[in-house]
Formats: C-alpha cells, structure tokens, sequence
C-alpha cells in the first residue's frame, strides 16, 4: 500500500460509482457478510467491477447484501433481471466472476455450471 | 479469521452501511516510529445500546436474536487479534449517535497480518452504495492522504469526456 496507489485509487472509484445507479437491465447483488468476506468475495467484486467496466456495459448496477446464510456457498453472486428473474451464483472464482460477466451481463446468457438457483417470478 | 486487516476493515464498514450511515469514515494510522498501527472505523448510522453493544462484543453470545448476529462474530475476531498483538480494542456507539471502532495493535508484532488490500476495499465500499460518502485517511509518518468518494462528484465537474459521460449517468442520485 503506498500513496500512488491511492491516489489510482481516486480515479478507479470515480469511475465505478457511475456503475452504481438507476433502472439497469441488471443487477448484481454480492453477498458480502462476514463468511462471504472472508471467503474472498472482495475479489470477486472488484474483479467483477473490473471487467464490467473493462467491457463497458452500462446497463448493470451492483449493490450488496449481509449474510444470507448459505456460508458454505459463498463467495456468491445474485444477478436480477429486470425482468424480475433472479440467478444466484455460489462459489464463485475470480475466473468463474469474468465468465458470468461476458456470458450473463454481455450476452444474456444463465452460466449454467455456476448457477445454484435460478427463480422465476 | 480474515487474513488480512482491510478485510476487516471491510466488514465493519460493511456493518456501518446496513445501519444506514451516510458517511463512512476509514483513518489508518500507521507509524513505524512510534511502533503502532491503528485503524478506525466510524460512521453514522443508528448505533447501537450498551445491552446490543455488549452482546456483539462477546463472541460467545451471537447467536439468531437478530439479523445483525455477525457484527458480534467481526468485532469479536478483530479484537482476538488487537489483544493478540500488544494493542487495544474499542467501540463507542449509542443509539442515533453512529458507531466508532478503533483497533489498535503493535506495528513489529510478530502475529500482525498484514494491512493487506486497502484500495479493494475502498473500492467495494464506493461501488457497494454511491450515495454514503466513504472517506479514508491514511497517515504515516511522513505522509497523509484523503481520500473522499463524494469529491469530484457532478457538483464540481471538471470538462472532460469522461466526466461528462459520467454526469449523465450519476445526476439522477444526486
């Protein structure tokens, strides 16, 4: 951790938070309670964050949630349609948080293999 | 336990956000002169009474009396670990009145992990709600850095593409 970082910093949150608003075609829900947090789900969301902006998609919106009681399955993402369809996604890795942006939030597409629950409304 | 401070830092913050701060203070003190490292956490979100505040600080007691069971668990972990390394562990709160979490411990301590990612978490906290402003200080002994999420917003732009781009996005929550 040194200044310069910090100050890259600076620029990086200004950029994200425009990520944060409004009615979106998606939004992704990161379960970031304790269990969560110390499964990895930082990483997980700054790697998703990473990559959504990487790729320019603007019509998702991120929040967060405390625990939901699955500890076992976290890190876990819910993505929400706004359509109002729901797909949770559990033990996810930095490598699996990529997949689910270029195949989910680019093309619309459910990464089957991750996902645990997928609820229609 | 979480393998490096920040993350903790995170999940306390993480609690201050779900008792509806609107304002999120991380300072990080670190000294190598003095030998310390001390790293706060305050807010202003709803508080806590003396019986929720004794009850989150014994580990033992968390249990299903609320949905807020894991602020215990956090706190109980992060004050395991100042005790563990020479330093103290506080927390002021009162209802309406915001919370306040200091953790202090020695900076050569042998058991100290280490600061780790401060930026992620930052990060997350910024991303996690635009509109709570999320600041962080950092102090060493030479140097002091702030930081300010709500600084730079649409308010004060500066004429560029990118802010521009950004403004039209943003303006709605502001």
């Amino acid at each position: 951790m040194n200044l310069e970082e910090l100050k890259k910093l600076k620029e990086k949150a200004q950029r994200q938070v425009a990520l944060r608003d409004g009615n979106k075609k998606y939004r992704v829900v990161f379960s970031m309670g304790t269990s969560g947090i110390a499964a990895g789900a930082r990483e997980i969301m700054t790697t998703m964050l990473d990559e959504i902006d990487k790729r320019g998609l603007d019509d998702v919106e991120v929040a967060v949630t405390g625990e939901i009681g699955l500890v076992d399955a976290e890190p876990m993402i819910r993505i929400e349609e706004a359509n109002g369809e729901k797909v949770t996604y559990a033990r996810v890795n930095a490598a699996d948080a990529r997949k689910i942006v270029t195949e989910h939030l680019e093309k619309g597409k459910v990464v089957e293999g991750l996902a645990v629950g997928k609820v229609k409304e | 336990m979480l393998e490096e401070l920040s993350l903790n830092v995170l999940d306390i913050a993480m609690n201050s956000l779900s008792a509806g701060a609107r304002r999120v203070e991380v300072s990080v003190v670190e000294s190598h002169r003095h030998d310390f490292l001390i790293l706060r956490v305050r807010d202003n979100g709803r508080g806590m009474d003396a019986a929720t505040l004794t009850r989150v600080l014994n580990q033992r007691t968390t249990g299903k009396q609320s949905r807020k069971k894991n602020i215990g668990l956090g706190l109980a972990m992060l004050r395991q670990t100042c005790e563990m390394c020479d330093g103290h562990f506080h927390v002021r709160s009162a209802p309406e009145q915001g919370t306040s979490v200091t953790a202090s411990m020695r900076l050569s301590h042998i058991d100290r992990p280490p600061l780790g990612d401060l930026n992620s978490t930052i990060l997350s906290l910024c991303a996690a709600n635009d509109d709570v402003d999320v600041r962080l200080k950092y102090r060493t002994d030479q140097e002091t850095f702030n930081f300010s999420s709500q600084e730079g917003k649409p308010h004060e732009p500066r004429r560029t593409q990118e802010t521009e781009r950004k403004s039209s996005t943003t303006s709605r929550a502001a």
